[in-house]
């Protein structure tokens, strides 16, 4: 089942990079967000425009989504996450454990993304939460990061958020 | 000033003089608690100013939205309390992130404002960026690039380092270093983003795909710290009035045991004969008119002081002159007529000088021509390169 915003029709994309890491070992260490989104982010970005900026930008919005796999996943299984490549855009994959009962709340911020009042949720988010919800999280990468996002939902307890990011048009 | 540090990646501080609050590096806690002290170093710091508090993001690398949600709050429900303050946000237009995040806060609250600093970052910057200067910058760069392939390697420059050229302003050095040098990897950078296109033309023509040129501010730099073995800054120091500021980024971006190496002028040294007394007055007053503009083009000599100051250890200086006897004299006048439209033409104009002082002005740039093409002649101009190791 996929549900999502605006993602446009299937497209060569090229595969970038691949990357697992038991779920256990990734909610060890808080900093595995920050140190794998800066490493990733620097390894994909060498042959863009402006690999330093692209990288910063990129680097920004991966750690989001890991920051969301984090907070919501479980130790058991693995976290996945692939980038690929098309033109402009990269779209970063990323599938991590979580309780079944959570998934119809990711299904949900997805399915909000595409509301015409998106933006005045965000910006009541941004006004009134102490803490960003997961939905005001993937609300930030929709308008600040121009990310086009989906969920996929498969039968074991895991959630996979596919997000396209063309960032090179932003930053160049 | 008080400061604090909550990792070695993110700082933030706040100046009670000039009612600036400042964030820094990386921040992305895990939860609020992490930065609860930076958050009421942010209340204080709004409970002491009167009018305008200046939050000023400009070297804020990253920040999630954990950090973003606990500051924004906290600005937020400050205007609310309090009518008379306002916030003015300074984001960077390097960090594209921060100013889309950020911008959407006057959106919420009146009160703030969001700047993106994008303006000159150095006073000469706009005479050196009009496109027309382009093909000088490249001929200037071939001229001293026939004395500087055989100096480079003194000051640290081999095969296989890392390196970045900072204001490498249409990238033609690095360029060259590629090709003659091969370091694993160069990263040129300057704040010009006409110059970096045509930087990324003319390395697309020559087939050269392992540059990485990237829009930066020089003295706030993206680049992380202790990165590069060798770091260069040429005639880049001498225009740029905020100079220990742009040493201690280079001096950051440095590996311990790394080189930065400088190269700058001392435009009062300019020589040539005949017509020598002509051309010495114009370049007298060529320092002159850039220092009121804040620029020290006869910085030169005085580089291993600002080596010395900003923690370098091992200085080295020398210097060389380029003459007309270098190449092509016609190279050399193209420069010197190029120099004459761009001093007397548009900075003495300016800064509102008599056209009689001009006119005589001028005269010194088309005696130095004159030396520098006349069959007999002698012409030159002096650069003094300098470079210092970080202590390791």
């Amino acid at each position: 089942m996929d549900v999502g915003n605006s993602v446009p029709a299937e497209a060569a994309f090229e595969p970038l990079l691949q990357f697992e890491m038991e779920m256990g070992t990734f909610l060890s260490e808080w900093q595995h967000c920050d140190h794998v989104s800066t490493y990733l982010a620097r390894m994909i970005s060498h042959n863009r425009t402006d690999p330093v900026r692209h990288s910063n930008f990129f680097s920004s919005a991966l750690n989001e989504l890991l920051e969301v796999s984090f907070r919501g996943g479980t130790s058991s299984g693995q976290i996945g996450l692939s980038i690929y490549r098309h033109g402009p855009i990269e779209r970063v994959q990323i599938t991590f454990p979580c309780p079944a009962e959570q998934v119809p709340f990711y299904r949900e911020a997805v399915q909000k993304i595409d509301r015409s009042d998106a933006h005045a949720r965000y910006l009541d988010s941004i006004s009134t939460d102490m803490a960003p919800s997961r939905e005001s999280v993937l609300l930030d990468l929709a308008i600040n990061f121009d990310a086009s996002i989906r969920i996929e939902e498969s039968t074991s307890p895991a959630v996979t958020l596919i997000v396209d990011l063309p960032l090179e048009g932003l930053v160049s | 000033m008080s400061v604090a540090g909550l990792s070695p990646n993110f700082k933030v501080a706040f100046d009670a003089n000039s009612q600036v609050f400042s964030l820094a590096g990386v921040i992305r806690p895990r939860s609020v608690d992490e930065i609860a002290d930076s958050i009421a170093m942010l209340r204080q710091a709004i409970d002491d100013v009167r009018g305008v508090l200046y939050v000023d993001v400009k070297r804020l690398i990253q920040m999630n939205n954990t950090a973003f949600h606990a500051f924004v709050r906290v600005a937020l429900d400050a205007c609310r309390a309090r009518a008379d303050l306002r916030m003015v946000i300074v984001t960077s237009s390097v960090v594209g992130w921060t100013t889309r995040m950020f911008g959407h806060l006057n959106q919420i609250e009146p009160q703030i404002t969001v700047e993106v600093y994008d303006s000159t970052f150095y006073p000469g910057q706009s005479f050196v960026e009009d496109t027309s200067f382009i093909p000088i910058l490249r001929t200037q760069t071939k001229m001293t690039w026939r004395h500087e392939r055989s100096i480079l390697p003194r000051h640290g420059l081999r095969p296989g380092i890392a390196m970045a050229d900072v204001c490498c302003g249409i990238g033609d050095f690095a360029v060259l270093v590629q090709k003659e040098f091969q370091p694993a990897r160069i990263v040129a950078l300057d704040h010009s983003k006409a110059s970096l296109a045509y930087a990324r033309e003319v390395a697309t023509n020559f087939g050269i795909t392992d540059i990485e040129y990237t829009y930066g501010d020089a003295s706030e730099m993206l680049l992380e710290d202790n990165q590069f073995d060798f770091v260069s800054c040429r005639h880049s120091l001498q225009i740029f009035n905020e100079r220990e500021l742009l040493l201690k980024e280079l001096y950051r971006i440095c590996k311990p045991g790394g080189r930065v190496y400088i190269t700058n002028e001392k435009n009062s040294h300019c020589l040539g004969e005949p017509r020598a007394q002509s051309i010495q007055w114009t370049y007298n007053e060529v320092a002159k008119l850039f220092s009121h503009f804040d620029m020290d083009v006869e910085l030169g000599p005085k580089s291993r002081r600002y080596l010395a100051d900003a923690g370098f250890d091992d200085i080295l200086v020398e210097s060389f002159m380029v003459t007309n006897l270098d190449g092509d004299p016609q190279d050399f006048a193209d420069v010197i007529t190029a120099w004459e439209n761009v001093y007397a033409g548009e900075m003495a104009v300016r800064r509102g000088d008599t056209p009689e002082f001009i006119e005589r002005f001028r005269q010194g740039f088309r005696d130095h021509i004159f030396a520098a093409l006349h069959p007999k002649g002698y012409a030159g101009w002096p650069i003094w390169v300098a470079s210092g190791r970080k202590p390791t």
